[in-house]
Formats: C-alpha cells, structure tokens, sequence
C-alpha cells in the first residue's frame, strides 16, 4: 500500500449526514427565520446549506489520502490548510475498527489508530475503507515482525474467550445502575407512604387520591425497572458476541451487534492489567477483567479503563490471565493486608462526610434522619471493607494492588511501567508508623493514572520502595 | 527510601515565596482597608472589619513567615546515576522516585520572583507526571537539567 489511496467514496455521504446532524441547529434557525417571508425562501436556503455541506464533504474526501509507507502509516489532508501526519508503526497503541449499520451496508469499516498522545480524539481516523483494506492496513500496521507473520499461516489455535448469552444478560442485569436503582426505589416507596395520611382513605374522594397515589408508585416502580431492562439491552448490544483472543503479540477484541467492533491492542502496549468487583456483582463472585492502555480516546463516558472481559467468575481470572496475558497475573498467595492500626483513618474518611450530612438532617429535616443513620451505618461498612480489602503483593518485576473505593479493584503492573513512586505520610502516620503510596502509569488519553494504596505499614511501604528503587537496597 | 534525599534548595526559596505570599496576602489587606474607610464613611459595622483585620495578620503570619520556612527545610532532592529522589511537604512529607529511563524531558524555568534572586526551577516530565524542584540557584538548575537529560535515556519499549 505505498501509493496514497483515498478513503471509500461513501465517506462523502457519511461525512454530509454527519455535517447536515452537527448543523442541525442552522439549518432549523434558517428555516425559521425564512418562512415568514416566502416557503420557496426557506426550502432554498436549505438546499444551499446541504450543497455547500455536500461540497465540503466532498473536497474534504478528495483531500484525505493515506498509505504506508516504510514504517510510517502517512496521512495528507485538509482543505485550506494543507495536513501530514506520519504516524510510526511503533507507537501505535491500538488499532479499532468499527462497523455501524451505515457501514454494513457499504461492507465498509472505520478505522482508528491511536498512539500515546493527549487529546480524546484518536490519532488516526479513517471513516470508511472496504473491510478488506481495513484488515489488510491491521496487518500492515501491527508491531510484529515479517518473520512471525510467515508463521500465521499454520493457522494454530489462538488462546480466546468468547462470552456466552447468559452471562451477558448477568453483566446488563448487574451493570451498576441498578444500584442506584434499587436505592431510589426504595427510598420514593417508603417516603410515600409515608406522605398518605392514614386518615386519608374515609371517604370515595380520598379512597380515589390514595389509588392515584399508588398509581403513581407503580409507576415510578415500573419506569425503573424499564430503566434496567434497557440497561440491559443496551449491554447486549454493546457486548454481542464478545470475544478475546490472543494472535501473537495483539489482543484482539471484537464485540457489538448494531455497530461491530473490532480492537486490536499490541500486548506491549497495555500498561497494567486487573479486575473489578463492583458492589452488585461481588455477591455474585463475577469480576470484570480490564486493563489500563497508554492513549487512547475516551469515548462515551466509559470509565477509563478498557474492558478485557466484561464479566468472568472470579475463580476462573486465573486461568484466563495464564492463558491470554500470563505476565500479569495475580498472586492471590503472598497478599499482605493492612495493619489494624489503619482501620480508624479509613473509617474516618467513610463516616466523617455521613456524619455531617446526619448533623444537617438532624436540624434541617428531623422527621427523615432515619436516611442519614442509615447512610452513617452503610459507610461504617464501607470503611471496614475498604481496609479488609486493601493490600499489596510483590512477586519479582510484578506488583499486585488490590483497594476498594466502591468497588473493589484488584491491579497488577509490572516494575517497567510504573512511572514513578509517591510514599506519602502525615504527622499521625509518623507516628502510627504508616504510609500512602501512590504508583503512577500512562492511561487514557495520554494522562498519567495514579493507583493508590494508603496507611500501608511503613514496613511495606519501604518495602516497595526498594523494589521500585534502580539502587538497590 | 529510608534515607531523605542530601541536597537542600537555594534558601533564597524562602524570600521568593515569601514575596509570592505577600502579593497573595495584599488582596486581605486592601479589604482591611476598605473595610476601615466604610466603618468611617458608612458606618460599617467594626466586629466585621476587626474580623478581617485579625484574619490578615494571622493568614500573613502563616503564609508569609511560617509556611516558607518549613517547606525549605523540608524540600530536599538528590539525583542518582538510575533515578531522581524528591521530597517535599509540611505536614504532609512526600517522597517520590522517578527512575531515569521513565524521564520524558527536563526543563528549566524562571518567572520575575525568581529571577530577582537568580534561582530557576526544574521540572521533570515522565509520561504520567510531572515533578518540580522549586527555586534552585540557576547555575545549579541549568547544570541539573543538563546532568538530568543526559542521564534520562527513554526504553525502547516505553508507551
């Protein structure tokens, strides 16, 4: 692929839905403000907008060329200002490609690179090849060398996980809205019965304010549960036919129904790799396994890390990460906990925001301080937890952190990708001898990602800090 | 990490931040004044004015006095051959390492307060953070820089 080529001819058409969508607001101001003077006006004038949209995508499509060349993927764009951007192969951090509806029409894929770099844009981003381009620029782009790929073609078994339809349901009916959910259903139901006086239901006119009332519990009792039930479509579609495998020195992913993703991920690249057990699924014993990527954009408000699996019983990580990413996984053995003395500082900070709010309740809303209590004991528990939970283990370049804030995060990264090291500590840490550590890698969008452990034994946290250390003991 | 780190910074760190405070502390006392010129004029009620009169001596007290000193007998930094060793805090102590192949780059700054008193401070990049040495003599930045980015040699296989 050295000769530039352009992009697929379709582009032009997503590129004028996509403009007619982003002016929306023009087109709706001009219509409005034309109308009065004659129809033929308007409609004029929004011809003119979608031609002059139409000619920009255009142009903008014929500008756009991309190739390979050497180790450099080359793009040329821009219409008034002309753009090269040369991308090393080597800096690529991972390769997506994605088919909305639009694009399985046309057999079309977009493709987006991503490297390193800040910015919640990808680095390279081509909005419609032919699918066969699409793969054959994945191959082209991929780290490894000419020689491994001579060997793909034995067509060995690759290392791969593939989710099934009933632990997709689990992941949308345990997907963390449902929570929140739970929570304000109980709350609304209980406070309004409180609200209906007992006196209410002596007479007909009342019996039928009452039962409107209950209508109204129903619903609102009704639209959550709409609420979780399109909580879980939504997951289904998003996390359709999941699948992990490992070829060679990528992780692939490909995922979706409506709009099909495809993510290749160099293994090199990957910065740190663990798991979530979030409130909900704890219980359950499911985790979601996910690893922290240099780079990378940040689209629809995930929650920064990527997903590796979006749910497995905790019992089978092990083997998943043996078998897939056997650099990282966790030694579930050696986990050395929290000293005791710890406890009160992380109760502390759970119960002294709790309190506050229960001394406000208590004198702005005596009758509702049954809610603060309760938030009181449900953070006392938080706290308790939060200690119970937190430790660190050390295994050659390996470290191992496991904290909980809410949900509780197992993460293992290795000693070459730790940034720096932080060892924190206050007048009562001193004291108490303990100590804050805070372990910094790259993460999304080019940030740094800052894990912390705190009130770790001043013993351990040293610890650590020798085995971080280049100078030795 | 048992040891501090052995170099201390320019103590003339301590007069630049005290500057820094004081400009900072000039916004309290202009409204110590204007509160003065109301209580004459308008007949603005004294306890309040006596309030931000007693905040400004004591929030100058702090800021510009105490604070400088303790943080320039804390601020200590050494830098090895492998890595670079901080520490820093009040009540808060920090220590932080950064190793040599993690340094992105290295550079120097210098704004009007410290220029006064020929110092510049030194700001290490690694793909995720950022560390600064405050108020190092110039002399002693620029050859820190130097020493710092001849020594950072990036791996391969980073980000």
């Amino acid at each position: 692929m050295s000769e530039p080529s352009r992009l697929h001819p379709a582009t032009v058409i997503f590129n004028l839905v996509k403009g007619i969508k982003d002016s929306f607001f023009l087109f709706v101001i001009a219509f409005v403000s034309l109308i009065n003077l004659h129809i033929l006006y308007a409609i004029l004038m929004i011809v003119v907008l979608v031609l002059i949209i139409a000619i920009a995508s255009f142009v903008s499509w014929q500008r756009f060329t991309y190739h390979v060349e050497g180790d450099e993927l080359k793009l040329e764009y821009g219409v008034f200002i002309r753009k090269k951007r040369y991308i090393s192969k080597n800096r690529v951090q991972s390769i997506d490609l994605t088919q909305n509806l639009l694009h399985r029409i046309f057999k079309l894929v977009k493709v987006e690179i991503e490297t390193a770099g800040t910015g919640a844009e990808a680095e390279a981003s081509l909005n419609a090849v032919t699918l066969m381009q699409g793969k054959a620029l994945r191959t082209e782009l991929k780290t490894l060398g000419e020689v491994e790929q001579l060997e793909e073609n034995h067509e060995e078994k690759h290392p791969a996980r593939t989710i099934t339809r009933k632990r997709l349901i689990i992941t949308g009916a345990t997907s963390g809205s449902i929570g929140v959910i739970l929570a304000i259903a109980g709350a609304v139901s209980s406070e309004l019965s409180r609200f209906i006086p007992s006196d209410f239901y002596d007479n007909a006119y009342s019996w039928v304010v009452g039962l409107g009332i209950i209508i109204l519990v129903m619903m609102i009792i009704g639209v959550f549960i709409l609420l979780w039930v399109l909580g879980i479509v939504g997951t289904i579609i998003k996390y359709w036919n999941f699948t992990i495998e490992k070829v060679e020195e990528d992780i692939v992913i490909t995922c979706g129904l409506l709009e099909k993703k495809h993510i290749t991920i160099p293994m090199k690249r990957i910065q740190a790799v663990g798991y979530v057990e979030s409130l909900i699924r704890q219980p359950l014993g499911y985790a979601t396994v996910i690893a922290e990527i240099a780079g990378g954009s940040n689209q629809k408000g995930e929650d920064f890390s990527t997903v590796l699996f979006p749910i497995m019983k905790k019992s089978e990580i092990d083997n998943f990460l043996t078998e897939l990413l056997p650099n990282y996984t966790v030694n579930q053995t050696d986990f050395t906990k929290l000293p005791k003395r710890s406890a009160k500082y992380y109760l502390f900070r759970t119960v002294v925001p709790s309190l506050v709010l229960l001394i406000a309740a208590l004198y702005f809303l005596p009758q509702l301080t049954w809610i603060p209590v309760a938030i009181l004991g449900l953070s006392i528990l938080l706290g308790l937890l939060q200690v119970k939970d937190s430790g660190y283990a050390l295994e050659d370049n390996k470290l191992t952190i496991r904290y909980r804030n809410f949900n509780k995060v197992t993460m293992v990264m290795n000693h070459k990708r730790i940034q720096a090291f932080n060892k924190k500590q206050h007048i009562l840490h001193r004291k108490e001898k303990l100590a804050t550590i805070k372990l910094s890698i790259v993460g999304k969008m080019g940030l740094g990602k800052h894990y912390h452990v705190k009130e770790l034994d001043l013993e351990a946290a040293n610890k650590m800090a020798d085995w971080y250390s280049y100078r030795g003991v | 990490m048992r040891k501090p780190p052995i170099n201390m910074i320019s103590r003339d760190a301590i007069k630049a931040w005290q500057i820094t405070a004081i400009l900072y502390e000039a916004i309290v006392w202009i409204l110590t004044i204007v509160g003065i010129v109301l209580h004459f004029v308008i007949d603005f009620p004294l306890w309040i004015v006596a309030i931000v009169f007693a905040v400004s001596i004591v929030s100058t007290y702090i800021t510009a006095f105490l604070i400088p000193k303790l943080r320039w007998r804390r601020w200590r930094y050494e830098v090895f051959e492998q890595e670079i060793y901080i520490q820093h805090g009040i009540l808060v102590v920090s220590r932080t390492l950064i190793p040599m192949i993690r340094v992105q780059h290295v550079e120097t700054k210098q704004g009007p307060i410290l220029k006064k008193y020929d110092l510049a401070s030194v700001s290490i990049s690694t793909a995720a953070t950022t560390h600064e040495i405050p108020a190092l003599s110039n002399e002693i930045a620029s050859e820190l820089r130097d020493k710092i980015s001849t020594l950072a040699k990036v791996d391969e296989d980073d980000v």
